[in-house]
Order: structure tokens, then C-alpha cells, then sequence
């Protein structure tokens, strides 16, 4: 055959899984073979007929996608309304945070306000960028998820009679997709922000060298084990999601974790071990890295509320959840 | 006047059942893909190759088509037809089918106008 059609091919090809695709190339060959015949046969071009035909069959992108069952959009129809709402309102709350800021610890490292303005733009458009495409990833893997699920229950589902325990969990126990992409992303922020305060070095002894927020203690050991926590917290949630409910291992596994961060930040803030004490002291507000000083003491009281809920709640949503199907999570897990 | 577009669309959504069907029907013959839309276009029920081809595969995954590779030919062509399971469905959806339209028929006014 000539180029064209091995062209068309080879484009098609690409998107079908590799197992099949000499089955599947041999088959759409014979077929584009057999139909430039059949036109040149009545006296077409045969270089018109070959045109004609690979139209005929359209975007080879779209054909690969039937042949393979796949969404070729990234994210769909059923989630496209959630992705909008949450990606206005989380860009609308985030980025005039970040703005005011940036702005602030400009001035405050004695920026001109043209600068401070200029910088807390660049900083806030940034965020903005990095927002809209986390959103965006974490909803086109939900999306392919689904999918997933889907083709999955369509499966199993042939084989045995439909059931009521199969229906989906009833929304105040299912995981709803705006609520995991929201807790991936409280994690993911937080990490941010954790990493942003890090390195922010606006505050400068007088050498100018900057003085960093954090205790040099916390940095060096406690950073990279809380931001590995914050992150298997947030893969958990998307484990969550896709199985389609909490159970009592999934909340034990996330109430470990919730554990292991807040015991330590309690611990350390309680023991004044969080803030430079030379920032505290540069700032001319030495209490703030004090043992048991009152920020620090609000710090550990938050930590351990918003812990202990999450706990409690991923635990109730379990347990709700059995109770209400029983025998889907044995059919589930059997599958 | 009806709006070619909005015809076209019903149409298209009406059509798009008995596709299977027609398909599960025309391979108890064993066909290969080509001419099994020639036959499906001049049995009155025109289909896009694109629709067709992955849907043949579809079928087959499912059981409901049996498939074999003929050499003999000057080039390799995949032949499909309809297995057990395909013509037991086939049988089913056409019962289905002709009570459809005598229900169709019986809603438009009782008699086979």
C-alpha cells in the first residue's frame, strides 16, 4: 500500500493497547484494501479512492479511541460542572491570599510598593497556574478512574444478576468527586505552604542574610516526613474515591497517619520548637518561639481538633457505610 | 418542516440499536468486515465503516461473534460469525423488535397504516 494509508495507520495504531494492535492492524488493512478496490474497480483514481476511503473512516485519533473504549476528552461531561465550580472558587479564595502576602512581606522587607505589587502579581499568577493544572490532573485521573469502575462493573456485571446492594453508595457516604479533589488539594496546598514559608527569607538580620521562619531542627528532620505524610494522605483519599467508600481499614490506615502528623507538631509546638527563635527575636516578638507560648499553644489545640475530627468523621462515613451495604463490599472485594 | 438537522440526530439514535442486530443477523454467514458493509447497505441498513469495524470487535469480545483469519485469499481478511450465544440474542432482540413496532403501530392508531 502507499504512504497515505500507512500513515493513517500508524497514527491509529498508536492509540490502541499493544496486544491487539496486529490484530487490528491486519484487519483495518485488509479493509482499506478491500474498499480502494471496490471504488477503483468502478473506475475511480486509485489515488482518489484511497483518499476517499481513509476520510471515509474518519480521524484515525477517534477510531483508535472506539477500537479501545477509551474517553478522548480529558475530563467529561459528568464532572466538567464540579471541575468549574471548584476551580473558580478555590482560584478566587487562593490567589488574593497569596497576593496579600507576597505584597505584605515585600513591603515588610522594605520593597518599594511598586515592586511589592509587581512581585505579589507574579506570585499570584503563578499560584494561579499551578491550581488550575493540579485541578485539572487530579480530575482527569478521576475521570479515567471512573471509567475504570465502569468497564469494570460491566464486566463482572454480564456474568451475575444485578442487585440492589449494587447500587452506588447514597451521597452522604460516597465520596463525592468536588470533596476528594478538595481534600487532595487542602494537602497539596499545605505542602505548598509549607515549603513557601520555608524559603520565604523576606525577614533579614543585619547582614542581610535572611533568617529563616522555621526552627533549623524542623527543617532538616521533620519536613521531609511531614510532607511524605501530607502526601500519603492525599493518595489515600484518592484510594477513597475510587474504591467508592470508606472502610474500617481505609479510615485505621488514614487515622495512623493523621496521628503521625499531628502527635509530632503538638509535640514540637509545644515545646517551642517550630519558630526560628532568631526570627521570633528579629521580628521583636521573642514569645512566638517561646516554650507553651500562646500561638504555639493555638497551633497544637488546631492541629489536634482538625485531626481528631477528620478521624472521627472517616471512621462515622465507614461505618455508615457498611451499615448501609453490607454485602457490596464483600461482592466488591470478591470481584 | 422538520429541521434536517434534528431528523438527522433521531435518526441516528433510532438506527443505532439495530445495528447490533443487523450485524448478529447478516454473520450467521460468515463475512469479513468490507463486505459485510456492502451487505449491510444493500440490505437497507446503510452503517460507517468506523461504527462498524470496532463494533465487530466489540462483539467478539463479548462472545457474541466467533472470529477466524482466511489466508487463502490473495490478502489475509478476518472473518466473523454470529457463535451460539450471538444467534440465541439475535433470535431474542427480533421478537423484541417486531412487538416494538406493532406496539408502535397499535400507538398510532390501531391499524398497520
Amino acid at each position: 500500500m502507499t504512504s497515505l494509508t500507512e500513515r493513517y495507520l500508524e497514527a491509529a495504531l498508536r492509540g490502541i493497547p499493544e496486544k491487539q494492535r496486529t490484530d487490528v492492524e491486519g484487519e483495518l488493512r485488509s479493509s482499506i484494501a478491500d474498499a480502494v478496490e471496490d471504488r477503483a474497480a468502478a473506475g475511480e483514481d486509485r489515488a482518489a479512492a484511497e483518499k476517499a476511503v481513509l476520510e471515509g473512516l474518519g480521524n484515525p485519533v477517534r477510531l483508535a479511541s472506539e477500537y479501545a473504549g477509551r474517553p478522548l476528552h480529558l475530563i467529561g461531561p459528568e464532572l466538567y460542572l464540579v471541575w468549574r465550580h471548584l476551580l473558580v472558587r478555590l482560584v478566587a479564595i487562593v490567589v488574593p491570599i497569596v497576593l496579600v502576602i507576597q505584597i505584605a512581606a515585600q513591603l515588610y522587607a522594605e520593597a518599594g510598593y511598586a515592586d511589592a505589587v509587581i512581585t505579589g502579581i507574579g506570585a499570584a499568577i503563578m499560584v494561579g497556574i499551578q491550581l488550575a493544572f493540579w485541578i485539572t490532573v487530579v480530575f482527569a485521573f478521576i475521570e479515567r478512574a471512573d471509567a475504570a469502575r465502569d468497564a469494570r462493573e460491566q464486566i463482572t456485571g454480564a456474568s451475575g444478576r444485578w442487585t440492589v446492594e449494587m447500587l452506588p453508595e447514597p451521597a452522604a457516604e460516597r465520596p463525592s468527586a468536588g470533596e476528594t479533589v478538595g481534600e487532595v488539594l487542602t494537602t497539596l496546598i499545605t505542602i505548598g505552604g509549607l515549603l513557601f514559608f520555608r524559603d520565604l527569607g523576606s525577614v533579614t538580620d543585619a547582614s542581610g542574610t535572611p533568617i529563616p521562619l522555621f526552627d533549623p531542627g524542623l527543617t532538616t528532620f521533620w519536613f521531609p516526613a511531614f510532607i511524605a505524610i501530607l502526601a500519603a494522605l492525599a493518595v489515600l483519599q484518592v484510594v477513597v474515591y475510587v474504591s467508592g467508600r470508606w472502610t474500617v481499614p481505609l479510615a485505621s490506615g488514614h487515622a495512623a497517619l493523621q496521628v503521625a502528623f499531628a502527635v509530632p507538631v503538638v509535640v514540637l509546638a509545644l515545646s517551642g520548637s517550630v519558630i526560628n527563635p532568631a526570627f521570633a527575636a528579629e521580628l521583636g516578638w521573642p514569645p512566638l518561639a517561646e516554650e507553651k507560648g500562646s500561638v504555639m499553644l493555638v497551633l497544637a489545640a488546631t492541629v489536634t481538633l482538625v485531626s481528631g475530627w477528620e478521624i472521627i468523621d472517616a471512621f462515622r462515613r465507614a461505618r455508615r457505610a457498611h451499615r448501609a451495604a453490607p454485602a457490596h463490599g464483600a461482592a466488591s472485594s470478591a470481584s | 418542516m422538520i429541521d434536517e438537522e434534528l431528523l438527522g440526530s433521531h435518526r441516528q439514535e433510532l438506527r443505532r440499536g439495530t445495528v447490533v442486530l443487523a450485524c448478529l443477523l447478516a454473520l450467521r454467514a460468515p463475512e469479513y468486515g468490507y463486505a459485510l458493509l456492502k451487505r449491510l447497505d444493500a440490505g437497507g441498513i446503510p452503517s460507517d465503516a468506523n461504527t462498524i469495524y470496532p463494533l465487530l470487535r466489540r462483539l467478539e469480545e463479548r462472545g457474541l461473534l466467533e472470529s477466524e483469519w482466511n489466508t487463502d485469499d490473495s490478502r489475509p481478511r478476518k472473518f466473523y460469525r454470529t457463535s451460539a450465544t450471538g444467534a440465541e440474542l439475535a433470535a431474542q432482540l427480533m421478537t423484541d423488535m417486531t412487538e416494538l413496532t406493532t406496539s408502535l403501530h397499535a400507538l398510532n392508531g390501531g391499524t398497520n397504516r
